[in-house]
């Protein structure tokens, strides 16, 4: 139980949010899995299964919960000029704070502003960011679990990645 | 290869997946512009992050209190 139980809790924390929310989904999918009992080929199909219908329960309890945090994706992502390079403010555009030592990033306000960064971002991307970042599961795997195409989960990694990075750079630039 | 075009492709640069001649091309406008050298090495070090930031654990007394869950359920089935 406690491997599965670690991986449900991190991924449905990842979608939700919410240490409580994460909770209720962990209790749902085992009862889900008591009640599914032994009919499943193997363990390979019983771990994709657990982490498709996590997904799926946890989409479900976010409907509708803290639309006022997200944001459209498209005002997050970087614009362009008409000749293909990026527009905006020349100090916006060179800011880098990648050379900020990692334990910096992770701690005190660097944090909250990591976690708002994520929390901002709408529930079906956090979750394919969670599946193929956290939970190391390739493109296709990621694909198969939420029902999408490989083209459309590498498009919204992508752009969800894009986000992050500019809400962080948006924050963390003026301080690098 | 205009800046449009080298952010559309970092996922596949920085995972090693991208075609040779389409890498040399990518590290040839790198070479040259000082904005997308910024945002390769601040969108690596977003993906390093997000990967460390979104990885919780399940606290002890959750998991606890899950098999007390799980074991009242069962008995009650």
């Amino acid at each position: 139980m406690s491997r599965y139980a670690a991986r449900i809790y991190r991924l449905a924390y990842g979608i939700t949010r919410s240490s409580a929310d994460a909770e209720e989904v962990v209790q749902d999918v085992f009862l889900q899995v008591v009640q599914k009992g032994t009919g499943f080929e193997g363990r390979a199909a019983l771990g994709s299964w657990i982490y498709r219908i996590t997904t799926n329960v946890s989409l479900n309890k976010r409907r509708g919960k803290r639309r006022e945090l997200e944001t459209s994706l498209d005002e997050l992502l970087p614009r362009y000029r008409a000749d293909g390079h990026r527009d905006g403010d020349r100090a916006f555009l060179v800011s880098d704070w990648s050379g900020t030592p990692e334990r910096e990033l992770l701690a005190g306000e660097s944090r909250r502003i990591l976690e708002e960064a994520i929390d901002r971002l709408p529930d079906h991307y956090r979750a394919v960011l969670v599946l193929k970042d956290v939970e190391e599961l390739s493109n296709d795997e990621v694909a198969q679990i939420v029902g999408d195409t490989v083209a459309a989960v590498k498009t919204r990694l992508h752009r969800a990645r894009m986000a992050l990075r500019e809400l962080l750079t948006k924050r963390l630039g003026a301080r690098a | 290869m205009t800046c449009r075009e080298l952010i559309a492709i970092l996922d596949d640069y920085l995972d090693g997946t991208l075609p040779d001649d389409l890498r040399a091309d990518l590290e040839d406008h790198l070479a040259n512009c000082v904005p997308c050298r910024a945002y390769l090495a601040t969108y690596r070090k977003t993906r390093e992050l997000g990967t460390t930031a979104a990885r919780v654990e399940m606290p002890d007394e959750m998991r606890a209190r899950l098999r007390r869950f799980l074991r009242d359920k069962l008995r009650g089935s």
